[in-house]
């Protein structure tokens, strides 16, 4: 079959298409767009349910809150690779370090001088106002000054190919396994691509991450005691959690395991107690320490703060880093940008307009439709509304709620994300994806992983890519 | 090793151990039911009895009904001694430590969850394809095995593994020998024919023909399931295991042993080595296995007190 053939049907309205250029395959996904034509679309539809195979075997799931009781799903994947070159890798690269920098010095700044605010860059009553300012970690020293450890920020490509910040993830990022496990399937659907097109590998993470978490340990011994927090196995990302144990090879805890004696945490063993030095935890801060936040939370450990302030525990990532990720303060990440490294923002935000101005809400209010309206401290596409798709009653009880209360809403223009080809219902189709690459922050500097997690709206014309909300996902490859 | 991973372990080998023994069990008795021998095939009973919590009339009442009790017996979610809920705990075990076992270990265990769980299951049993069906579900019960034995690395978590397994593999050869003689006169000689359910269930029947001549098979069958130590399935084998992995365990953590495992062990494991077949028939067959297993429980709880206990 010719690639003409195989993509009979194939449209992109109105958006930038990662493939097709004025109707030409462009030049980097020529080789796999010929290899699927080769194969024909019945043995690409075999593959396709190989590879479902593959992540229910493996127990490679995740878990959706809709009714009570969770409910075991696998993330869809979608097989064809979505292709970056290095040259469009490099500039994505050196945006997210750079962005990554300031984040940073301003979380050390936040919780220490607060030099920001002072010279007048970004305004108190935000930050005062940000339900993940956490005034318990005030004043904390964290080691090498190191917040954000481990970081998920999510790209989008604009109408012309323009990359977004669409927002920084500086918590508790997931979906990791699925960039790392995504590869793997593709090498056993596709061996000789990968060899042929030259796709920088990814699988290096777990490693880099375990020395990072190594290099943390406030005591100064060979063989520091690293865990990993989960909140246990109902948890929806508990796969990656098991996944990163075992790849790492440290235990996996949860807060039932472990204790606080002395301001020093130990974990429960067949032996009695050991110190452990380093918490990867996957658990909110909320539930971290019942003594500080949550009193009611079973999943962190009693006393954890004060070992935390002590020093006698490294907690990765930080605790308050919600602060730097709030979707209002994240208008003003291009500020600090500038006021801590005095350089321009290689990658731009989306313009974002603050409900609490009074201009700029008319102007939302007004535009309605084509804008998309988020919750500041909410994430997984839940709470937000999409302008275009939305009924005149779900536009008015927002209307209602952001008069309420305007601090917690912002508002962004509708970007059509960009496309790239997936298989779905025996034919090959356009859908709309992001991309998260992650970041790891380490003593020796930023390390990002080639590729990151492209996340696929698998529904037609949709833009919201959450696994939560119906999406899926695809290896990503960066190539030579 | 976190205590919480090692009562996972030790539960998810009881767990799978007990379903292999179930489905063994199953086989034999729906296959020996359709024949029509001198003895009176009451192993419907006694497979309800050891893996159902129904009442004694819902019993009566599912007896006579080989595709129900089937049914319930593999799939039922209201009987928490089902294949299915045992299979859900395994894997819920196995969940929750997943940085133990190996990834081979883990994914039988999420595949026979799986397959129980399937939404072609029911359909399998109805169809007349019971045989199959249960024969399948065991031989990946017996993949698991091989899986552990030849991926998972010998150390602590091994060690609770077989714990678990052999611990269990011995309260269920306790309770069917017990099942198969409360009630009946021993005295009086029974001939194969009346064994041959409890071997066939203990993976037993060709060691017997091949080991044991005489005619004594009231004698044979004893001493084949409590004191033959080349018999895997015997109580004797079970213990003789059972030390061995609790030593490398109380040696691998606090080797002065301060709950005194290794002496409550060793009172009963003397039990039954100094034991023979005369002496357990003059103590009574029923009355020596109940004070062994009532002395097995004793020793499982003080054994989780010592390593598991972490909540």
């Amino acid at each position: 079959m010719k690639v003409e053939e195989l993509l009979s049907g194939y449209e992109h309205a109105y958006a930038w298409d990662e493939m097709l250029e004025k109707n030409t395959v462009r030049d980097h996904y020529r080789p796999v767009m010929q290899k699927l034509a080769d194969m024909g679309f019945e043995n690409i539809k075999q593959h396709h349910a190989q590879a479902s195979e593959l992540f229910m075997s493996q127990g490679i799931t995740f878990t959706v809150y809709s009714d009570d009781a969770g409910i075991e799903r696998i993330f869809p994947f979608d097989i064809i690779p979505r292709i970056i070159t290095s040259a469009e890798w490099a500039h994505v690269e050196a945006g997210i370090k750079q962005r990554l920098k300031a984040l940073n010095m301003f979380l050390k700044d936040i919780y220490h001088e607060q030099n920001i605010i002072k010279d007048r860059m970004i305004p108190a009553w935000l930050i005062a106002s940000c339900p993940h300012f956490t005034r318990e970690v005030y004043g904390i020293h964290v080691p090498y000054d190191l917040y954000v450890h481990i970081s998920g920020i999510d790209l989008i490509r604009g109408e012309d190919g323009t990359f977004f910040i669409l927002e920084d993830n500086l918590r508790t990022p997931s979906g990791v396994s699925y960039m790392l496990e995504n590869r793997e399937v593709t090498k056993r659907l596709f061996p000789g691509l990968i060899n042929s097109n030259h796709v920088r590998m990814v699988n290096n993470y777990p490693l880099l991450l375990h020395a990072n978490l190594l290099s943390l340990s406030p005591r100064n011994i060979r063989n520091p005691v690293v865990v990993i927090l989960t909140p246990g196995i109902f948890n929806s990302a508990y796969y990656e959690h098991t996944f990163l144990a075992r790849q790492m090879g440290i235990p996996l805890v949860e807060g039932r395991d472990l204790v606080v004696v002395n301001h020093k945490v130990f974990m429960k063993t067949t032996r009695g107690l050991e110190q452990v030095d380093v918490i990867y935890r996957r658990v909110d801060d909320e539930f971290l320490d019942p003594i500080t936040f949550q009193p009611d939370s079973i999943l962190g450990v009693a006393g954890l703060i004060g070992a935390y302030r002590k020093g006698n525990v490294a907690i990765v990532n930080a605790l308050g880093n919600g602060v730097a990720d709030d979707k209002a303060v994240y208008a003003y990440v291009p500020n600090m940008i500038r006021y801590y490294l005095n350089e321009e923002p290689i990658l731009p935000n989306v313009p974002t307009y603050s409900m609490s101005d009074k201009m700029q809400q008319e102007h939302v209010f007004k535009n309605m439709e084509k804008m998309v309206i988020k919750r500041t401290n909410q994430s997984g596409g839940y709470g937000m509304l999409m302008g275009n798709k939305a009924t005149e009653e779900e536009m008015e009880s927002f209307r209602k709620k952001i008069l309420e209360n305007p601090r917690e809403f912002i508002a962004q223009p509708i970007v059509k994300l960009s496309t790239v080809p997936c298989f779905l219902d025996g034919k090959i189709t356009s859908r709309h994806v992001d991309l998260r690459p992650y970041a790891l922050c380490g003593p020796g500097g930023i390390e990002i992983v080639p590729g990151g997690l492209t996340r696929v709206a698998l529904k037609e014309g949709s833009l919201v890519v959450n696994s939560s909300q119906g999406g899926g996902s695809k290896d990503t490859w960066i190539i030579d | 090793m976190l205590s919480r991973s090692a009562d996972s372990l030790f539960w998810l080998n009881r767990y799978i151990e007990r379903s292999e023994g179930l489905l063994r069990f199953l086989h034999t008795t729906y296959v020996l039911s359709l024949d029509k021998g001198p003895y009176v095939n009451n192993s419907w009973k006694i497979l309800l009895d050891i893996f159902s919590t129904l009442s004694p009339e819902e019993k009566l009442a599912l007896e006579n009904n080989p595709d129900k009790v089937v049914e319930h017996i593999l799939l039922a979610l209201d009987n928490t001694n089902s294949l299915r809920m045992m299979l859900n705990r395994a894997r819920e075990n196995a969940r929750g430590m997943q940085d133990h076992i190996t990834k081979e270990v883990w994914e039988q265990v999420n595949f026979t969850y799986h397959k129980i769980n399937s939404k072609s299951m029911p359909a399998q049993l109805k169809s007349n394809n019971e045989i199959p069906a249960i024969e399948s579900l065991l031989k990946n019960c017996l993949l698991y095995t091989g899986i552990v034995d030849s991926t998972m690395p010998r150390g602590m978590s091994w060690d609770f593994m077989n714990l678990g397994k052999y611990i269990e593999r011995c309260m269920l050869t306790v309770d069917l020998l017990e099942k198969q003689v409360v009630g009946h006169d021993l005295s009086e000689e029974k001939d194969i024919l009346y064994w041959r359910g409890l071997l066939f269930s203990l993976s037993g029947y060709e060691f017997h023909l091949k080991n044991y001549r005489s005619n004594e098979a009231n004698y044979n069958a004893i001493h084949q399931v409590v004191l033959n130590v080349l018999f895997p399935h015997s109580v004797m084998y079970c213990l003789d295991r059972v030390r061995k992995y609790l030593d490398n365990v109380v040696n691998q953590n606090d080797p002065s042993d301060p709950a005194g495992l290794t002496r409550q062990f060793g009172r009963i494991c003397s039990a039954v080595e100094f034991a023979d077949v005369e002496m357990i028939r003059q103590v009574g067959v029923p009355v020596y296995l109940s004070q062994l297993r009532y002395n097995l429980h004793q020793f499982a709880w003080s054994l989780s007190q010592t390593y598991f206990s972490y909540s």
